[in-house]
């Protein structure tokens, strides 16, 4: 993929979106872990689970655990910056890793 | 830059056990974490040499964010702040935030490298006051 | 102040503790959590343990190292409480006080235990005792610090806790002389009697 700088008057925006599929969809580990993979990227992460927003800062823990999607609920990912790609990308394959969760615990 | 380290006091040992381990879980060990909780007898209470040892073992260069639970434990968290050196001082928080949320969330800022003032104020954006 | 005062100061106030352990204990047992006589005694045995050392020190050193002592041995509320109290008046003091700049020095440390446990005169505590002493000490000069704080502890029996454990029974605390504010006269007692004030 080829690596967009941003400049300053048009901002490249990335986008890409995500199935919850674990059981208990984004509750509070793997809001844990979407927030703390956003923050490893330099770029404006936003969630959102409609296409059209509103959009929500994914590096901040406290929004991220307002959002409680449950399980088939589809998470929309946008980004901005320079690792936007990258950011995107990594915060599909975390979701469709079902975040990396053991099914059979975890009900918080 | 280091990790800002997390310091749960409750005055139940049982309690802050249990929160710390919720954040080893949740959030992983990149960040400094220690508890302190009961009384020196092992009743329930906060004593402030158990806090001023849990605030040397998870002390980070970043400084601590420490969340406590009723009263005491705000008491003497500030008691047990006061008795370190000035510098040290001035690079500790206690957060006004639900213990083990305010524990969780706090240590989710801390992980990602942000500084202690941001720590403090994602963990007191949960319940706003 | 002389070494030998020092150490008087500290034997007398440690062995009163030390004696009134179990009356500190029934009265927080009516209202508290029962561990203030046990806490106390710890604290008190501990400096009575350090007196020849402590009393080495100049005034403002040996008020402090008696506060850390206190904070970290007596624990519970009382032990920040305490503590607090030493150390602000260690912030305060120098090695020969006046009678004057004692009494400042004890206005600034009720400010801080003021501070530390987030109370005001009324709500049945220590400061019930230490706040109306001081105005007895600013008005008449030093005497009958003794008898003030005797009647100031005998009022808090009447009073309703707001602060600390005694708050959680409400009207249940009223009829009973706080455990702090005893510990406290008791203290005030024992060093206006070793000062000759």
């Amino acid at each position: 993929m080829t690596a967009h700088k941003a400049s300053a008057s048009h901002e490249e925006t990335t986008r890409g979106s995500a199935l919850l599929t674990n059981a208990v969809g984004l509750h509070a580990r793997p809001s844990v872990k979407l927030t703390q993979l956003a923050k490893t990227y330099q770029a404006i992460v936003s969630v959102a689970t409609e296409p059209t927003g509103p959009w929500i800062d994914a590096k901040s823990p406290v929004k991220i655990m307002r959002v409680k999607a449950p399980k088939g609920t589809t998470l929309y990912f946008e980004a901005s910056g320079e690792d936007a790609v990258s950011a995107v990308a990594a915060l599909v394959d975390l979701v469709e890793r079902r975040f990396d969760e053991a099914e059979e615990e975890g009900h918080g | 830059m280091a990790n800002v380290g997390i310091v749960i006091v409750s005055h139940s040992a049982k309690v802050a056990e249990g929160a710390a381990d919720m954040v080893r879980q949740m959030v992983g060990d990149e960040v400094p974490l220690a508890w302190a909780g009961g009384n020196s007898d092992g009743g329930l209470g906060t004593d402030v040499g158990h806090i001023l040892a849990a605030i040397d073992a998870a002390w980070s260069e970043a400084g601590v964010a420490i969340l406590v639970d009723l009263g005491g434990a705000e008491t003497n968290s500030e008691m047990a702040i006061e008795m370190l050196d000035e510098a040290r001082q001035k690079r500790i928080a206690i957060c006004n935030a639900p213990i083990v949320e305010g524990a969780v969330i706090a240590a989710t800022e801390a992980s990602g490298g942000s500084p202690l003032d941001i720590v403090k104020q994602t963990a007191e954006e949960l319940y706003p006051q | 102040m002389d070494k030998e005062t020092k150490l008087k100061l500290i034997t007398a106030c440690a062995e009163c503790m030390i004696r009134h352990a179990e009356e500190l204990t029934a009265l927080d047992q009516a209202i508290g959590d029962g561990d203030h006589g046990l806490n106390m005694k710890r604290g008190f045995e501990a400096l009575l343990a350090d007196a020849t050392v402590l009393s080495d020190k100049p005034l403002p050193d040996m008020l402090k190292a008696i506060g850390t002592q206190l904070v970290m041995k007596v624990g519970g509320a009382s032990g920040p409480l305490y503590g607090t109290l030493f150390m602000a008046l260690a912030k305060e003091i120098d090695d020969t006080p006046s009678l004057l700049s004692a009494s400042a020095a004890f206005a600034s440390a009720i400010e801080a235990v003021k501070a530390r446990g987030k109370s005001e005169l009324g709500q049945k505590t220590m400061l019930d005792v230490l706040i109306p002493v001081h105005r007895v000490w600013v008005t008449g000069g030093g005497t009958g610090l003794a008898l003030a704080a005797q009647a100031a502890a005998e009022a808090t029996v009447p009073m309703k806790a707001i602060r600390g454990r005694a708050s959680f029974l409400g009207d249940r605390s009223i009829g009973h002389m706080d455990p702090g504010a005893r510990s406290s006269q008791l203290l005030i007692e024992t060093i206006t009697t070793v000062l000759g004030a």
